[in-house]
């Protein structure tokens, strides 16, 4: 027989590293005097598309082009220590250092630009190529004018930005405190059908709300939560490592199975933006949010399906057949609740 | 150019053009990645280059008596055999405790452990000279679970015992929160491990330049680190050692502390020549770290309307045979088992427990995915028993701005679970989707 069940999952994750571990980022940005730009980040691009998100924030900052800015990232010898990609902080935090370089180097175009145009500097802006004094805009300078009168005239062409995002220390004895100085959220949804024969559970679509607080690029949001999911996934229904006295038994691809392309369901992206202040333009992390919610959504709706919630993970058939009762749990040593008592409080 | 690479670079300037933040630009690697331009470090080659191998660990726990190379040294091509006597600074690194061995000396703690290392002209010869090093062991009793490593007796993984770390969360009185519940849940959860299975696996390249700095290309995740923990192992100043990222193909945790770059540096500094080191999967899947195993217990109490009163939990982490990440992975989950939902009251502990199994450490999730896997059967749980809609059930109890979370943070305005579950509400309405009736699970009415 086949069931048919859907399910929630939700989660909360402190983002960055909490507990007084620096939590930094350095940055640097240099004006070329044909007005591209350089950043120096010492982040490492995983293929999450930091670079980009990086690249994005300069050029939006200066009123640029996308494509005139290049990232030089993570080389000891020419970018500066940006701390580690980890802990879904890069874009916040990284994120926020480059935002200061670019802050920090514009403090110098705007008073040349105030010079120029006989202007007060708090009126600059950096706008589609152009620099003007909002006072007077039809008065403006190429951007790349502006840089390349920066050079000729010997002024500061570098930026540097230096962010921390580190946290004091909860309470030893009863962690409290303010743990995290920013929150990430996502809920899934997963619909499923299970065969109550053969135990194999089919995932037919997830539905993924992640709050990002602001999609720096929705696109590269979109391959996060679809990345996400698809490795939830795969945690939830396929990748069961066993472990039998020490020794990861199915440790090679051919036992340790992973999801293909051919057990990717559906997967409805659903960007949600609730503003972070302290985030660049409002964005925050949300690389881990999308992977989290996938396995609850999944063991909820295979509850939802046959009225059983699974509490010992994963859900590969042998372990749906227990829980529907077909098959006796012979797998794991015997532990009951009584084997666990609660700390005294 | 070929017309492939006109059409993605045609695409990449339209989507550049239409200008940045907020809007889906084209990726900047696009084009090198989808040709196939892009260099990881196993691509990297250097003249005279040496191929580097690792002797793992066979045994979960046994005293090392003695390890003979000089088989393996004698074999034609082979230009180092190391193993931890060699090492010419301190043989230890540790991304947040400096408690694991690069080489294995007296004892082996894991199986998968490194124990001895290999430069040889081929891969071929770096693998037969692997067979040739012969290790004696003598097995010592394991321990394979947290409950059984903390109980009195168990056998030690490391002298000053087994318990990393115990973190107490300890918010209002849950003996009253309880008290006030009509309604409690309580189960046993276990969760198992994982593998990161990045595409790329473990990777890279060192060398000596004639001025004798040393060059090191590798997939990390943070080449700085990696810089300190290498210059500590094989005594060099920090400044002397250069790091360079080459691309990554995937890292979500796993290349958070060091992989492959101490390793492939000492066989670079014994032979005086270029080494690759590129771990198999097999190799990659035995020696690196995974996703923590954990076992929970846990109760959750609910009035009959409906509104959350306390929570108790308990969990233990298995973090393996060494730290890594496995303080703050642990810690980090007992502050979050209640999930993104208000408790007045809130008792929660986590044991961070060594045990002779495969090393745990970051992973995509760093332990909420474990916790959310916990505190989200409870609520569904919950509002079956309080005959109530599971998503209505969330957004009735989910933290709000002026909320604490369970470490009596106050939230702000960026507090966006609400609006999270407000969408799927909408997209079950939208999808004519419905939760099936359970009338044997209700238990309160309403």
């Amino acid at each position: 027989m086949k069931l048919h069940g859907i399910g929630v999952g939700s989660m909360v994750y402190g983002v960055g590293y909490g507990f007084a571990r620096p939590d930094f980022a350095t940055a640097e940005v240099e004006a070329a005097a044909d007005g591209s730009l350089t950043v120096w980040s010492g982040a490492s691009e995983l293929g999450q598309g930091l670079r980009t998100v990086l690249c994005q924030i300069a050029a939006q900052e200066f009123g640029t082009d996308y494509q005139d800015v290049r990232v030089v990232s993570a080389d000891s010898e020419k970018t500066p220590d940006s701390g580690p990609v980890s802990a879904s902080r890069s874009t916040y935090v990284q994120g926020n250092a480059v935002l200061q370089a670019c802050r920090d180097l514009k403090e110098e175009l705007r008073s040349l630009a105030a010079e120029m145009l006989k202007a007060d500097p708090s009126t600059i802006e950096f706008s589609g190529g152009y620099v003007f004094s909002t006072t007077n805009p039809e008065n403006s300078i190429a951007f790349h004018i502006l840089t390349g009168q920066l050079h000729a005239r010997g002024r500061r062409s570098h930026g540097f930005g230096w962010y921390d995002n580190h946290t004091e220390d909860v309470d030893k004895e009863t962690s409290q405190g303010d743990a995290y100085s920013s929150f990430a959220w996502a809920s899934q949804l997963a619909e499923i059908e299970l065969d109550t024969e053969t135990g194999e559970v089919t995932v037919l679509r997830i539905a993924s709300a992640t709050d990002v607080g602001k999609a720096i690029n929705p696109k590269l949001v979109e391959g996060q939560i679809e990345g996400g999911a698809v490795q939830g996934l795969g945690f939830a229904l396929l990748e069961d490592m066993k472990v039998e006295r020490g020794v990861f038994k199915n440790s090679h691809f051919s036992t340790y199975i992973l999801p293909t392309a051919a057990d990717v369901p559906p997967i409805d992206p659903i960007i949600v933006e609730v503003p972070d202040p302290k985030g660049p333009y409002g964005a925050k992390g949300m690389a881990e949010p999308a992977t989290i919610p996938t396995t609850p959504a999944i063991l909820n709706a295979i509850a939802d399906a046959c009225g059983k919630w699974l509490k010992s993970t994963p859900a590969i058939p042998e372990n749906i057949l227990h829980l529907l009762g077909v098959l006796p749990d012979e797998r794991k040593e015997a532990l009951s609740i009584k084997d666990i008592p609660y700390p005294p409080f | 150019m070929s017309e492939f690479q006109k059409t993605i670079s045609q695409a990449v300037r339209i989507s550049q053009s239409t200008g940045p933040v907020g809007q889906s630009v084209v990726r900047e690697d696009a084009v090198v990645k989808a040709t196939g331009r892009a260099v990881y470090a196993a691509d990297i080659t250097r003249p005279d280059m040496l191929y580097g191998k690792v002797l793992l660990s066979t045994e979960a726990h046994a005293l090392i008596k003695n390890i003979d190379t000089s088989a393996a040294k004698n074999i034609p091509g082979v230009h180092a055999v190391l193993t931890a006597r060699d090492i010419p600074g301190e043989n230890v690194y540790g991304i947040a405790v400096a408690d694991q061995q690069v080489l294995a000396e007296k004892k082996v703690r894991f199986f998968g452990e490194p124990v001895a290392l290999v430069a040889a002209e081929t891969p071929e010869i770096a693998e037969a000279a692997l067979k040739e090093i012969k290790v004696a062991y003598e097995p010592l009793e394991g321990v394979f679970n947290p409950i059984d490593a903390l109980k009195e007796g168990a056998p030690k993984v490391h002298e000053a015992g087994n318990l990393l770390l115990h973190t107490r969360v300890r918010k209002g009185d849950y003996r009253i929160g309880f008290e006030q519940a009509d309604v409690i849940v309580e189960n046993l959860f276990r969760t198992h491990g994982q593998d990161h299975s990045p595409l790329e696996p473990e990777s890279g390249v060192a060398w000596f330049d004639g001025d004798g700095i040393l060059n090191i290309y590798s997939s990390s995740q943070y080449i700085f680190r990696d810089r300190k923990q290498v210059g500590r192992v094989l005594n060099i100043p920090i400044n002397r050692i250069h790091s360079v990222n080459t691309t990554v193909g995937g890292g979500f945790g796993r290349k958070d502390d060091v992989t492959v770059e101490i390793l492939v540096s000492l066989l670079a500094w014994a032979t005086q020549k270029p080494v690759k080191l590129v771990y198999t999967r097999h190799e990659s899947m035995l020696t690196q770290t995974h996703r923590h195993p954990t076992i929970v217990r846990i109760r959750s109490g609910a009035t009959a309307s409906g509104k959350l009163t306390a929570l108790e939990a308990v969990v233990y982490g298995d973090t393996g045979a060494y730290a890594s990440l496995g303080i703050y992975v642990i810690k980090k989950m007992a502050l979050h088992i209640g999930g993104p939902y208000y408790y007045p009251h809130y008792k929660a502990d986590s044991f961070s427990v060594y045990t002779n199994n495969p090393i745990a450490g970051a992973f995509r999730g760093f332990g909420i995915l474990q916790a959310a896997t916990v505190h989200e059967v409870q609520m569904d749980e919950l509002a079956r028993r309080l005959g109530m809609d599971p998503i209505e059930f969330r957004l009735q109890n989910c933290l709000r701005e002026g909320l604490t979370f369970s470490t009596g943070q106050v939230m702000d305005q960026a507090c966006g679970i609400a609006a999270t579950l407000e969408e799927l509400r909408e997209y079950v309405k939208r999808h004519g989707l419905q939760f099936k009736k359970h009338p044997e699970h209700q238990e309160v009415e309403r």
